[in-house]
C-alpha cells in the first residue's frame, strides 16, 4: 500500500524528508479562488502555534529527566564531524529509554494530524503525519505509534 | 467531471507529463489543458479526495517531473476546479499574472531547511551558559532527581533556555543560507522544528548553496538540519507573503526577474 519513492533530498535526508516535503505540498503553492479546495478537516492544524503545548509541566519534567542524566564529562560538541544519524544512534545506544523533550515536541504535531485523521473518518489508511519521522523512531514513541 | 489541477506551466514546456498517474486510486490519468501560451496539467478529480499520504505524495510526484524541466506554478494540494473550461478560463483571464511569476521563478528552485535541536547537544550548551541551571541540576542530581517542585523549576529554566537557543539558532541558520538564495520565506513557526525556511536558489546556485548548508551543519554540531529539494517553488509562487492569488501587484520578491 505504501510504497514510498526515494525522495529527492540533498544530502542528510532519508524518509524524515517526505514528511517536510509533504507539508509544504498542504500548505503552500498557488491558490485559485474560482477553484474549490477538497476538504483538509484537521490538517490544516499544523497552522496552529502548538508552543502552548511545550510549556507544559510534563515537558518540564521530561527537560529536568534528560538534564539529569546529561554526561556532563562530554561536553557540548561530542560529535561534531559524525551524521546526525550516526551521532542519534549511539546516543540511543547509550540513553535508550531517555524519551527527548524535543522529539515530543514533534510529537504532539503528529498527535493532532492522528486525531484530526481520527475525527476525519475511521479510513484505515495511514495518512501523512500519522507516520512517525523515521529519523526518531525511538521504541518507546513507536509503541505509541502502533495503538 | 470535475478537474484537478497540480500546476500551471508555459505551453513550450519540454516535457508535459501527459498520461502519468496523478491522484486517486486508481490513479487518474494526468492531462494538459492548453490556453493561450499557458499550460495546466490536470487529471479527473477523483469522488471524495482526502489529503492522505498517497495523494499528497501522487500530487507531488507529477510536480517534480514537471519541475526537472522547466519552471513549475505548484497548486496547493487539492484545487479542484468544476471542469476543464473553467481551468482555461482561470488561465485565459490570469495569463499576464501567471507568466510574469513564470518568468521571475525560471531556472529556480526551492530548497526547504529544517532544523531541529540535538536534544543532548543543546543542553550541554544550556548548562554551559547558564550558572544557574547547572547548579540547579547539580543539586537536583545529588537528592537523587530531586523534588516534584524543583524538577518543574529546573525544566521550566531548560524549557526558556532552549527556546531561546532555538530562536537565535534559526536566525544564525538562516544568515548562513540566505546569501546563497534569491529569496527567502519562512514558514510556519511550530515546535517540530527550530526553522522552517524555503530558499528560492537558481539551479546553477545549487551546489553553491548545499555547500553553505553542509558549511552551517560544520558550525552548529548541535542542530539537525534537513535539506529537501530541488523543490517546485511551492513558497515562491505568489510575490509577496500570503497574498491572494490574482491579486498581486507584483514586485516584492527579491531579485527575481
Amino acid at each position: 500500500m505504501t510504497v514510498v519513492p526515494a525522495q529527492q533530498t540533498g544530502g542528510g535526508g532519508g524518509t524524515s524528508g517526505l514528511y517536510d516535503v509533504l507539508e509544504l505540498v498542504l500548505d503552500r503553492g498557488l491558490v485559485i479562488d474560482a477553484f474549490v479546495r477538497v476538504s483538509l478537516v484537521g490538517i490544516e492544524i499544523l497552522k496552529i502555534d502548538v508552543r502552548v503545548v511545550v510549556a507544559s509541566v510534563d515537558t518540564y519534567l521530561r527537560f529536568a529527566e534528560a538534564c539529569n542524566r546529561l554526561d556532563l564529562e562530554a561536553g557540548p560538541r561530542k560529535d561534531p564531524g559524525l551524521p546526525d544519524l550516526v551521532g542519534e544512534m549511539t546516543e540511543s545506544g547509550a540513553r535508550g529509554k531517555s524519551k527527548g523533550a524535543l522529539s515530543g515536541a514533534a510529537e504532539t504535531i503528529s498527535d493532532a494530524f492522528k486525531q484530526a485523521r481520527d475525527e476525519g473518518g475511521s479510513e484505515r489508511e495511514r495518512e501523512p503525519a500519522s507516520r512517525p519521522r523515521a529519523r526518531k523512531a525511538a521504541p518507546s514513541r513507536r509503541k505509541e505509534e502502533q495503538e | 467531471m470535475s478537474t484537478y489541477v497540480y500546476g500551471i506551466t508555459a505551453a513550450t514546456h519540454p516535457s508535459l507529463p501527459e498520461g502519468t498517474g496523478g491522484v486517486g486510486d486508481p490513479p487518474r490519468e494526468v492531462r494538459v489543458l492548453k490556453e493561450g501560451a499557458l499550460a495546466a496539467v490536470v487529471s479527473d478529480a477523483p469522488e471524495g479526495l482526502r489529503p492522505k499520504r498517497r495523494e499528497l505524495l501522487a500530487h507531488q510526484n507529477v510536480l517534480s517531473g514537471i519541475g526537472e524541466e522547466g519552471c513549475v506554478l505548484p497548486m496547493r494540494f487539492g484545487s479542484v476546479a468544476p471542469d476543464d473550461k473553467a481551468v482555461a478560463g482561470v488561465l485565459a483571464e490570469r495569463a499576464e499574472h501567471y507568466a510574469e511569476r513564470l518568468g521571475a521563478l525560471e531556472g529556480r528552485v526551492e530548497y526547504n531547511i529544517k532544523a531541529t535541536h540535538v536534544e543532548e547537544a543543546v543542553l550541554h550548551h544550556v548548562m554551559a551558559e547558564n550558572p544557574e541551571i547547572r547548579a540547579l541540576a547539580e543539586s537536583n542530581r545529588q537528592a537523587g532527581g530531586g523534588s516534584y517542585e524543583s524538577k518543574i523549576q529546573l525544566g521550566e529554566l531548560v524549557a526558556a533556555a532552549v527556546k531561546g537557543k532555538e530562536a537565535e539558532d534559526a536566525t544564525v541558520l538562516e544568515r548562513a543560507l540566505e546569501k546563497e538564495a534569491d529569496a527567502v520565506s519562512v514558514g510556519p513557526e511550530s515546535t517540530g522544528w527550530l526553522a522552517n525556511v524555503s530558499f528560492l536558489v537558481k539551479r546553477e546556485s545549487a551546489e553553491r548553496f548545499l555547500t553553505a548548508v553542509e558549511q552551517a551543519r560544520g558550525r552548529l554540531p548541535h542542530l539537525d538540519v534537513r535539506v529537501n529539494g530541488p523543490l517546485p517553488p511551492y513558497s515562491f509562487v505568489e510575490p509577496g507573503p500570503a497574498e491572494p492569488a490574482g491579486t498581486a501587484a507584483g514586485g516584492t520578491d527579491a531579485g527575481a526577474g
